[in-house]
């Protein structure tokens, strides 16, 4: 009976003094990891979207948005300059080959795409993963986008250069784009009072 | 053994991938790119040798019948604090190995040496043991790494995190995709280990001689 106890109490122990130190370890670094991904989360919006110094989500508007048939738009944001809105920016999951690809993109108040980056995925490195390189998500076929374009990689008929041998991750990326220019186009139309959020 | 024969013992005739063939997980997912594997590598040396000293500390107040989930509860705790403290103070780095960290907890490296090893020698040793173990794998996941990346992609040593695009040696499309690719890693990793075998049987039988 006494050793019995016995290991019980030692794994008790052993557990309880983990847990103590995991939670003082994190009682320390938990708001130092917040601040941290608030900054990164700033750099990236600002990324896509220069003009602006300031963002201001806007949880409300992605309901209206994802309503109207527009899908993959995970946080809208509205970019000032002072007092001045600039543009948006959207944050967009679309699935990839391998995994989910997250990519922010900024949209002008004038219609035009500002800028384009993708920020989480998990893609086969040297194929899938290309997308993130700046060679891709700079050319000119996005540089030029603007609201009412429906971009298509050139296999499908577009004018985005996909990556070679990765046109399913490439895809996902103008899905994004798409689906944050549709949404940014519902949003400028429902603000200039030229109709509510619609269908198309 | 003195300590340097411990340190070497990691790195060489125990080496954990080429010798010991552990952590198989690991090795064959994350060796696409030198950065990676160098990621995998030094997360897994850092959580190892924590994990060892901490084990040998232990070793003669922890009954053998419930070894395993203390050790298992010591390497998980390690793990989760390296995770989170290099969350905090080096975002950058944690923003590459971020990934990989997690998956150290089920490196059967870390419990193997927890129970080989470091539960039978002393603090000082176990680390050494940790420190030599740990170069080890990160030195097998790098040549894995080089291979698979250079003869893949054409490219070396691309860190795009790091804003580095790597060394360009020929051109993508001459790459052998193959090798980037899971069967690549299998393919690679079998040559490698009979080579290194071959090796090891030659200069066995020289010894002999």
């Amino acid at each position: 009976m006494g050793k019995e106890l016995r290991l019980v109490l030692v794994l008790t122990i052993i557990c309880v003094v983990s847990a103590a130190v995991l939670g003082w370890i994190n009682f320390l670094t938990e708001p130092v990891i917040k601040d941290q991904r608030e900054l990164a989360k700033q750099k990236a919006l600002q990324e896509v979207l220069p003009t602006a110094t300031e963002f201001q989500a806007e949880p409300a508007l992605i309901e209206d948005i994802s309503q109207s048939g527009v899908t993959g738009i995970m946080e809208i944001y509205r970019g000032f300059s002072g007092e001045e809105q600039e543009g948006f920016v959207f944050t967009v999951d679309q699935q990839g080959y391998a995994s989910v690809i997250r990519m922010v993109v900024g949209v002008t108040l004038d219609g035009k795409l500002a800028g384009l980056s993708v920020i989480s995925q998990t893609e086969t490195p040297g194929l899938g993963a290309e997308v993130t390189d700046e060679e891709f998500l700079s050319q000119p076929a996005f540089r030029r986008a603007k609201i009412g374009d429906q971009l298509g990689v050139t296999k499908d008929n577009g004018e985005v250069e996909a990556i070679a041998s990765a046109t399913i991750s490439s895809r996902a990326v103008v899905r994004g784009v798409n689906a944050a220019l549709t949404a940014a186009g519902l949003l400028l139309a429902e603000e200039n009072g030229i109709g509510g959020v619609s269908g198309d | 053994m003195t300590k340097w024969q411990i340190f070497k013992n990691g790195v060489f005739n125990e080496n954990p991938t080429f010798r010991l063939v552990l952590g198989m997980c690991p090795t064959l997912a994350v060796t696409t790119a030198v950065v990676n594997g160098l990621g995998m590598g030094i997360a897994t040396a850092l959580v190892l040798t924590g994990s060892n000293i901490i084990i040998s500390l232990l070793r003669n107040l922890i009954p053998k019948e419930i070894r395993i989930p203390a050790y298992i509860v010591v390497i998980a705790s390690f793990t989760t604090i390296i995770d989170m403290t290099m969350e905090a103070v080096v975002p950058d780095l944690h923003g590459v190995l971020g990934l990989f960290i997690p998956l150290i907890v089920v490196n059967c490296i870390v419990l193997a040496r927890a129970e080989a090893f470091a539960s039978k020698h002393k603090p000082s040793e176990a680390m050494m043991d940790g420190l030599g173990i740990g170069l080890g794998f990160t030195l097998a996941l790098t040549i894995l790494c080089s291979i698979r990346e250079l003869l893949g992609t054409g490219t070396i040593l691309k860190a795009r995190d790091f804003g580095f695009a790597g060394w360009h040696l020929f051109a993508k499309d001459l790459g052998v995709k193959l090798l980037i690719l899971p069967p690549g890693a299998f393919i690679t990793l079998g040559l490698l280990l009979a080579g290194i075998n071959w090796l090891v049987a030659k200069r066995g039988e020289k010894k002999h001689e």
